[in-house]
């Protein structure tokens, strides 16, 4: 691959990974919530995957293909599952309305791009305009997790907030050591399933999934 | 024993608890792990305690006396724990769980203690991470033991915030591996994120790069440790989890994730040759206590009233460690120590309580004395220990951490805690005076279990000896302990 062929292809994936994050925080339905973000995590995987063949470091390839599956495939899927057995109402319910989400979201850019401008701190080893979309996406799940009702949402942001520091670390440092970038999907997957199952056990207690309805503990 | 041994051990019987038997069995099994693994740890610990660093994994994983020290905490927490909950919640009659939802909880509390015991133990900071992480997710089913509302309820908080916090706790970790990359030589490439690595090479790594992450590391391993702001989770999951549990929740988990932030602590204060870690560590911890202040004055739950007294009692070690010097980090680690039995045998009371007075409102406990003398008197000397009332050894560790600040010339957070202390202190008393000497309805109560008594017992003996007298081996190895927190690099 040539070197101006991969500056546009990263340039073009960047710009992609920005949208699906968008797609997440403003999609209506929670089956579309998901699609958006097995998208992104599909993306992060094609720019992983990128980084590794122009900057020949092969074992970036092995966390790119755990993304593919993991977070791609297997996640969305157990997500979906989640969503039938419950047979919960498919809207998001939010605390904001979309439109200023939208908004919020924007903003979060600048900012993103604003606090990583000064590259005299940090100077990555691959892509710098990565950067703020980590920043970003880390932003974005936090978003979500403050501004969404349903616990289910709440996980969704969380995975959003792991994507944006997976793409940190890899753009930042390669990666950190296979051993530890195995680690963190297994932690991620366990906490998917834990998290699953207690979304369930909410649903059984509380009669919703909205996690504003749990405000018995107090002081 | 090596390393992978201690670890091994609760692992493999965390699987055993699995087996479906009666529940005798389930029982035998549970105890005996916790016992056998406590025994092998003491073993290997004071078997080698003459060598300052043991390696193992590829040096992923390594004790050194710091790590002991913890090592010993969490084993010994967890024996006394696994036997109250022998007696706590292996109980027959009508309000009896389950032998299925028994062996769950049996093979989560191993895998809990496997978790906390890989965290001190690794060397590795990305391993690290992994097992903190672990904590959680080992945890989140033991808080939830009985599907009620409010236990799910604090479950969940427990869960999302402190992966949220732990998620931060990762960006501290790229950051420390990215400014570790900039200064590796080839062939380094599998030692950049082990903690000994970069501390011998501390002098040489961007200082502002690692102050950008203690940042993050501190709000991180923060929320896991109960420090104020990041502590909501805390009250709701201490509360609501069964007594054994919230005794390892509050005496070992938070301690182990201070121990996190004591070893960046010790790296960024090499790194930077400042004092820039410590300060935000005194701030944080100043804060912690003030915030708790508050509500262990206006408590009407006597677990919530426990669970903020641990962010009280964390937000002091964060301070001991922030004061620095000899003085102030032997007193903290002794802190942790000493904060770990008491609270963890004022949790196992509160675990009567709930059995003899069926509530956790204070209003509604009367007369403890009246109605069993023993948990009366134990209850009480707790709450008088965890006040920080000479002889109990929480007051020595709390007079020392003060003297390190005095001494250190740090006189304004000195004085505003020594203020907040007195006021903690009355607010202790005010609560406790009623729920020990009031007058109780209903006769005494002659029923006994004496494993739980036992354990109660022991716990009393431990944090009253401890005030006057600390074993000869075990002061060498927190002494040991104080110099590698020092940042002392072998």
């Amino acid at each position: 691959m040539s070197p101006e062929l991969a500056a546009s292809l990263i340039h073009f994936l960047g710009m992609m990974l920005l949208i699906a994050s968008f797609w997440i925080l403003t999609s209506s339905q929670i089956g579309a919530c998901i699609r958006a973000y097995a998208t992104h995590s599909f993306l992060l995987a094609l720019i992983t995957a990128v980084i590794a063949i122009t900057n020949h470091v092969e074992h970036l390839l092995i966390p790119a293909l755990l993304t593919l599956v993991l977070k791609t495939i297997v996640i969305p899927h157990v997500f979906f599952r989640i969503i039938r057995r419950l047979g919960i109402r498919k809207e998001v319910e939010s605390y904001i309305n979309i439109p200023f989400s939208l908004l919020l979201a924007v903003l979060l850019v600048f900012v993103s791009f604003y606090v990583t401008g000064n590259d005299k701190i940090l100077k990555p080893v691959a892509f710098s305009e990565f950067i703020p979309l980590a920043v970003s996406t880390v932003f974005f799940g936090m978003l979500m997790m403050t501004t969404r009702k349903k616990a289910i949402n709440q996980v969704l942001g969380l995975l959003l907030i792991e994507n944006g520091l997976f793409l940190m670390a890899i753009t930042m440092t390669f990666g950190m050591p296979l051993l530890v970038e195995m680690g963190i999907f297994f932690d991620v997957l366990v906490a998917v399933m834990i998290m699953g199952i207690f979304v369930f056990k909410i649903r059984d207690a509380f009669e919703s999934i909205d996690a504003d309805d749990m405000t018995v503990l107090k002081g | 024993m090596t390393i992978e041994r201690v670890l091994l051990m609760p692992l493999i019987f965390a699987f055993l608890c699995l087996i479906p038997c009666p529940k005798r069995m389930t029982r035998l099994t549970f105890l005996t792990g916790a016992v056998l693994s406590a025994v092998g740890a003491w073993l290997f610990v004071f078997g080698i305690s003459w060598s300052p660093r043991v390696f193992a994994f590829n040096g992923n994983l390594m004790m050194d006396s710091l790590s002991a020290v913890f090592v010993l905490l969490i084993t010994s927490v967890g024996v006394l724990s696994a036997v109250y909950a022998g007696g706590y919640l292996f109980k027959e009659g009508d309000s009896s769980i389950s032998p299925s939802r028994l062996r769950r909880y049996a093979f989560f509390f191993h895998l809990f203690l496997f978790t906390m015991l890989l965290t001190v133990l690794s060397n590795n900071l990305g391993v690290m991470w992994i097992a903190i992480e672990g904590t959680t997710l080992a945890s989140a089913f033991l808080v939830n033991v009985d599907d009620k509302k409010s236990s799910i309820e604090a479950a969940w908080k427990y869960l999302i915030l402190c992966s949220v916090g732990i998620a931060l706790a990762l960006f501290g970790i790229i950051l420390v591996y990215y400014s570790a990359i900039a200064q590796a030589a080839a062939g380094e490439n599998g030692l950049l994120l082990d903690w000994t690595f970069l501390l011998s090479k501390a002098k040489q790594l961007d200082p502002q790069v690692l102050r950008l992450a203690f940042i993050f590391i501190l709000v991180g391993y923060g929320t896991k440790a109960g420090l104020a702001p990041f502590h909501s989770w805390l009250p709701d999951a201490h509360s609501q989890a069964p007594a054994p549990v919230s005794a390892l929740l509050s005496g070992v988990l938070l301690s182990c994730a201070t121990l996190g932030i004591l070893r960046f602590h010790i790296l960024t204060t090499v790194a930077t040759g400042s004092a820039f870690s410590g300060t935000l560590l005194i701030l944080f911890g100043v804060l912690s206590v003030a915030v708790a202040t508050p509500f262990i004055l206006e408590q009407k739950d006597y677990k919530r009233l426990l669970a903020y007294s641990s962010v009280e009692h964390m937000g002091l070690v964060a301070v001991g460690l922030g004061f620095g010097g000899v003085l102030g980090i032997y007193g903290a680690l002794l802190h942790i120590v000493n904060h770990a039995f008491t609270k963890s045998l004022l949790f196992f009371s509160s675990g009567h309580l709930l059995y003899l007075f069926q509530t956790k409102e204070i209003s509604k406990v009367k007369g403890i004395f009246r109605k069993n003398p023993f948990l009366g008197i134990v209850f009480f000397l707790g709450i008088l220990a965890i006040a920080g009332m000479p002889p109990f050894s929480i007051f020595v560790s709390e007079f020392l951490i003060l003297s390190a600040g005095f001494l250190a010339g740090k006189f304004v957070p000195c004085v505003i805690l020594l203020a907040l202390l007195a006021l903690i202190f009355v607010g202790f008393l005010r609560h406790t005076n009623e729920m020990t000497f009031g007058v109780s309805e209903g006769p005494p109560v002659s029923e006994r279990s004496f494993l739980m008594d036992g354990v109660l017992g022991l716990g009393l003996v431990v944090i009253f000896m401890m005030g006057f007298y600390i074993p000869g081996p075990f002061q060498r190895l927190l002494l040991e302990a104080g110099r590698v927190a020092g940042g002392v690099t072998v």
